[in-house]
């Protein structure tokens, strides 16, 4: 016997991969409507989100024109590991999946020329662009609206297990100044698997009854084969 | 002539040769605004070697290396941001001009050879 219908649907990772992922997209665009509305820099707000890249800040390496590069910090979201505790689950059909995604923000700086005096440095403002990716993305995360990441019913709970700052090493660093960040998040959701469509084999229907005595009366009706 | 003294003569071709040999001019400006054009090695590439794993990345990577008795001065690097960094330009093969911060000096001072380690650098 072979499961009879088609997998064809997403599971509950990859639900919660691209959900997380356009949470933060979406309240990136919103929180620089905000931002403009209140006469900031709507740049700040900015970030480019992206899913199961390996080298989403690639287009920074090789500039042709510093001044023509999109600095906005990068943001890779990824699924990192999984685990399905036994107590918490059922064989037949539903498993808690403890899932952590890696939401892993970049940032880059470009070393320049301050007219005012002095110099911009690079290290520094890639560090502090990385940074503020992860306060916005960790803000956005674990708001209030977003406690169930809009799942609720599929997802039970979601929480920053750690943040890591990727430290630059001091050998064979490269002309680009880019740092990066990770927030470890732990997500548990339901997930679901195939069931078999049952096969009718009798109906049988059962009345329950009291009798005026009190007695409990059971009526069964059901076709049978002598 | 000892073969220290010898080896840092032959620095001359090594490093000065451009007619002949990979000398490339490159100009370096100190933090007060003074430039100088200087002839040495200049390295611009994108192929790295990941120290941890042997496999190859890709990333850019940019140095010089010059002849310390042809400097003045010795280029440092400068963190301080109210300071203008040293910095170095040159072109690529095909004359791109390129502007670099000085990151890193290795001087080697027995044989008198620096090489710098750059960082892209916005002139404006």
């Amino acid at each position: 016997m072979t499961i009879a219908s088609l997998i064809n649907k997403q599971d509950g990772f990859e639900i919660v991969r691209d959900q997380i992922a356009a949470i933060i997209a979406l309240e990136s665009a919103s929180q620089q409507a905000l931002a403009h509305t209140a006469g900031e820099n709507k740049a700040l707000w900015k970030m480019r989100v992206f899913t199961e890249r390996s080298g989403p800040f690639e287009e920074w390496l090789n500039p042709e024109d510093l001044r023509g590069v999109d600095k906005s910090p990068i943001v890779n979201i990824w699924y990192d590991n999984g685990s399905f505790p036994m107590n918490k689950g059922n064989t037949v059909e539903r498993q808690l999946h403890e899932a952590t995604f890696n939401v892993d923000c970049y940032g880059v700086g470009f070393s320049a020329d301050d007219p005012s005096g002095g110099h911009v440095a690079g290290d520094q403002e890639a560090a502090i662009e990385a940074q503020r990716a992860v306060k916005l993305i960790r803000n956005i995360l674990m708001a209030s609206e977003y406690t169930y990441l809009g799942l609720r019913g599929t997802v039970w709970r979601r929480w920053p297990q750690s943040i890591t700052v990727f430290q630059p090493q001091i050998d064979g660093r490269p002309v680009q100044r880019v740092v990066g960040a990770r927030i470890s998040l732990r997500v548990d959701f339901n997930e679901f698997s195939p069931q078999a469509v049952p096969e009718t084999l009798e109906l049988l229907s059962v009345n329950v009854k009291r009798s005026e005595t009190g007695e409990v009366l059971a009526v069964a009706n059901f076709d049978y084969t002598t | 002539m000892g073969l220290r003294a010898l080896a840092e003569a032959d620095l001359e071709f090594i490093l000065e040769d451009s007619e002949g040999g990979f000398g490339y001019p490159i100009t370096l400006t100190n933090p007060d605004g003074d430039s100088v054009s200087v002839i040495g090695f200049s390295n611009d590439i994108a192929l790295l070697i990941d120290p941890e794993t042997g496999t190859a990345i890709s990333g850019r990577r940019a140095s010089i290396a010059l002849r310390i008795s042809s400097l003045s001065e010795l280029p440092v690097r400068v963190s301080d941001r109210v300071k203008k960094p040293w910095l170095a330009a040159f072109a690529d093969i095909n004359g791109n001009p390129y502007t670099f911060k000085i990151a890193e000096t290795h001087p080697d001072r027995a044989i008198g050879l620096v090489t710098c380690m750059l960082e892209l650098y916005d002139d404006c």
